[in-house]
């Protein structure tokens, strides 16, 4: 009978862990897709042969990330197998999270001495903040993952240290080598490792450090074929200020709720408040410990510092998920301190409670909300992604205008291109919705998706374009009553000469849509709208061929209106130029663009005397 | 060692059906995504009598010789153009008249001085009218029974002369059509 309870209580202890996870993160779990998951997804589309699989698993894109696990493969074998059927990917992000749940119960134990404590700590995390994005967005399960990898590398290691089975010292070297293919901060991990040696098992000290080349190397290799951004948000900042202010930030949010957001209306003041005092209260539990010569308490906080550190540098890019993983050291504090308090008088024991109380008041009410937004804007994009196949299915042949986007639908659902994963190269909105649409230059382009009015009346009366009206969770097709309305009859800033919609603003010499370019012979026109205002400058991108420039470089001559802009030399295949526009253009409903090269080619089996192919020419 | 080497051929398996598995994506795209329908208009819209060039989904029954609408109200037509129209009630018993709501801009007086405009009604020839003054018009003609039948009816109209392509127009354009339509005598 004992046994039998035994077993019963074992199961208890080792299975509710995920079970209070998926009670916790119900709407994470049946989140869809969103924002970045459609790039990812979208890559599936260029795998052709195992050279293009090489490139999609291993070259460096998003910010010069290679992830080929976490990212890269996730996805691709995810859309292969099962498309955009979500529920595949969800279960692998969750089992791969309640893995990761066990082994920290299984590590906190130890490291406390405590089952209960090893229990505590996992519901600490689970409730923190931080983990609905990891577990509610499927582009971030590179955090999930490296969780896994960082904590079996850890247990592993333990395991090598109690027992001194040699078989436990190479998985730990084989995990945390393989680690590196789900996410940078497992270049962490040698650091982490030589923390707890250091502390608890000075003897293996210095063998731990034998990890901390390949960390080395790895940062080098990643270094030299993605090198690290000098502007923008991902530069890095390295004033000792900066780092400890950064530091200071990711701390407040793991102990309390990110961005530290109230609920309840709580004031700002009493959350800063409570913040402090829970920090000062893992502080002063930690400094009695560690005169009472327990080391355990040390490294639950390296863990800490040692795992946020990867991101401090990037003072510009604060990002609520990235303490997912560092918090795991204060969770095992936590627990630590709630347990030790609970052996102790009522007072202190009271305490400990109110504290475990305040933070699970402070943190899971923002959890829960980011979940249930995440969820919400998942379920927005799917409506429209699914709305979007159906219409695409009953019209194949014609464009789809969108109307009635708002911002989040924009950048959630539109901006990476999930239209792409239907077949429907080209997607627009009409001119209202983008006027509605904030602007995120660092992110992207709203007039990529914009379709001028007068290049949209004249495709709607033709019949080539159809309109949606996605303010609904079913797409309307209003393309007769928004025909009908009065619209705005602006030529377009920006030609892109692949759009299939903007044919009739090229002269007729430009020869047929290849994909995502189009081939001009010598000499060819585009008409667009005159600049808005004085200062902007015509943008062209475009490539020429090796062929072509064997015989020196092509020149490129731009004339506006009848007046000469300016000649480009161009010297590689591809090329961009900004040619300044005179103030007289300003204001123009329309110009006409001339675009001229001094020499064509002519392609093996192509009679077309090719000038130059353009991706792009815009006002800006 | 041993388990390495017998562990290998099933290494290799699941390397091949991952690699199969990412490389098998352009063939099957139909199929991974779930298809929500759509609220369309009209499925099929019946023919209609009148046909006022601003209406996008009336263009199916601008036959050919119309160009795009502009001003969100008018179309111009080219030498020859043709449309097809839903006959009146009793139209096959009683007749029926057409009406064309046109103008004739002052550029085509200046350049051609006078145009004629004809039409026929599957195959019948209506009477023909000459315009020598820019202006709006409406041609309107009665259409005998015996030229109607069934549930549509195609006019055909053509203009003696149209202004030629020239400059940065490449269109040759005949008249300003607003609107079109059969009804009742």
């Amino acid at each position: 009978m004992s046994r039998a309870r035994a077993l019963v209580g074992s199961a208890a202890y080792w299975l509710s862990p995920p079970l209070v996870c998926l009670a916790l993160h119900w709407y994470d779990f049946r989140a869809w897709f969103r924002t970045d998951d459609f790039a990812w997804l979208g890559l599936t589309r260029w795998i052709y042969s195992w050279r293009a699989l090489w490139y999609a698993l291993f070259l460096p894109l998003a910010e010069g990330t290679i992830r080929p696990w976490s990212e890269r493969a996730f996805f691709m074998a995810g859309y292969s197998l099962f498309g955009l059927n979500v529920l595949p990917y969800r279960v692998v992000i969750f089992a791969t999270q309640f893995a990761s749940l066990i082994l920290v119960a299984w590590i906190g134990r130890r490291l406390t001495g405590s089952a209960a404590a090893g229990w505590l700590a996992t519901l600490f995390w689970m409730a923190n903040s931080s983990t609905s994005i990891p577990l509610g967005w499927a582009s971030a399960y590179n955090q999930v993952q490296c969780g896994l990898f960082l904590l079996a590398a850890f247990a592993l290691l333990l395991r090598f240290l109690e027992t001194g089975r040699r078989g436990y010292w190479i998985a730990q070297w084989a995990v945390f080598v393989l680690g590196f293919g789900s996410l940078e901060i497992m270049i962490v991990y040698p650091a982490v490792a030589a923390a707890y040696t250091l502390l608890c098992a000075p003897r293996y000290f210095r063998r731990t450090l034998a990890m901390a080349p390949v960390s080395v190397a790895y940062f080098l290799i990643h270094r030299a074929v993605a090198p690290l951004a000098a502007a923008g948000d991902y530069a890095m900042h390295f004033s000792p200020a900066g780092l400890l202010r950064t530091l200071v930030r990711y701390w407040a949010w793991s102990v309390g709720p990110v961005y530290l957001r109230p609920s309840y209306g709580t004031p700002r003041w009493l959350l800063e408040a409570l913040v402090a005092l829970l920090s000062v209260a893992l502080a002063a539990f930690a400094v009695n410990r560690w005169r009472a010569g327990c080391r355990g308490v040390a490294f639950c906080l390296a863990w800490f510092v040692l795992v946020i550190a990867p991101v401090l540098p990037l003072r510009d890019h604060v990002s609520e998920y990235y303490p997912y993983l560092p918090v795991i050291g204060l969770c095992w504090l936590g627990a630590w301190a709630v347990v030790t308090a609970w052996r102790r008088g009522p007072a202190v024991k009271s305490a400990a409670c109110a504290a475990a109380a305040a933070y699970l008041l402070m943190v899971v009410p923002q959890m829960r909300a980011a979940s249930r937004w995440s969820y919400r804007v998942t379920v927005r994009a799917r409506n429209l992604v699914e709305g979007l196949a159906g219409a695409h299915q009953l019209h194949p042949r014609q464009q789809l205008v969108l109307d009635g986007v708002d911002s989040e639908l924009f950048w959630h659902a539109i901006r990476d291109h999930a239209s792409y994963l239907l077949g429907i190269e080209h997607l627009y909105i009409t001119p209202e919705s983008a006027a509605h649409i904030e602007v995120h230059e660092d992110i992207g382009d709203v007039g990529e998706f914009l379709v001028s009015g007068a290049v949209l009346t004249e495709n709607l009366a033709d019949g080539r374009a159809l309109v949606y009206d996605v303010r609904n969770p079913q797409l309307r097709n209003i393309t007769t009553l928004y025909a009908s309305q009065p619209h705005s009859r602006d030529l377009p800033l920006r030609i892109d000469p692949s759009d299939p919609l903007i044919s009739n603003l090229l002269s007729p010499d430009w020869y047929p849509i290849e994909i995502d370019h189009r081939w001009m012979p010598a000499r060819a026109l585009v008409t667009m709208s005159g600049p808005p205002k004085r200062g902007l400058a015509l943008y062209l991108n475009g490539s020429v061929t090796s062929q072509q420039l064997a015989g020196g470089p092509v020149i490129l001559k731009v004339a506006v209106e009848g007046s000469t802009l300016g000649t480009a030399s161009i010297r590689s295949n591809d090329f961009e130029f900004h040619f300044s526009l005179p103030d007289s253009l300003v204001g123009k409903p329309q110009v006409a663009v001339d675009l001229s090269v001094n020499r064509i080619f002519h392609a093996p089996g192509d009679y077309r005397d090719l000038g130059m192919s353009f991706g792009l020419i815009a006002i800006r | 060692m041993q388990p390495f080497i017998s562990n290998s051929p099933h290494r290799l398996a699941a390397a091949l059906v991952l690699g199969a598995a990412l490389l098998s994506p352009g063939c099957k795209r139909d199929q991974k995504v779930q298809v929500q329908p759509t609220i369309e208009e009209e499925d099929t819209p019946r023919l209609a009598s009148a046909v006022p060039m601003n209406v996008p989904k009336l263009a199916p029954q601008l036959v050919s010789g119309f160009y795009p609408i502009e001003n969100n109200s008018w179309r111009w037509t080219g030498k020859q153009f043709s449309v097809l129209l839903r006959p009146p009630t009793a139209a096959a018993q009683r007749g029926a008249v057409l009406s064309l709501e046109f103008s004739v801009p002052d550029p085509v007086i200046q350049t051609l001085h006078a145009v004629t405009l004809k039409a026929s009604v599957e195959g019948t020839a209506l009477p023909p009218e000459t315009y020598t003054k820019s202006g709006a018009y409406t041609f309107k003609r009665e259409i005998p029974a015996s030229a109607i039948s069934g549930e549509s009816v195609r006019i055909d109209f053509a203009l003696d002369k149209a202004m030629p392509p020239a400059g940065a127009e490449r269109r040759e354009l005949g008249v300003v059509a607003v609107s079109v339509s059969l009804g009742p005598k």
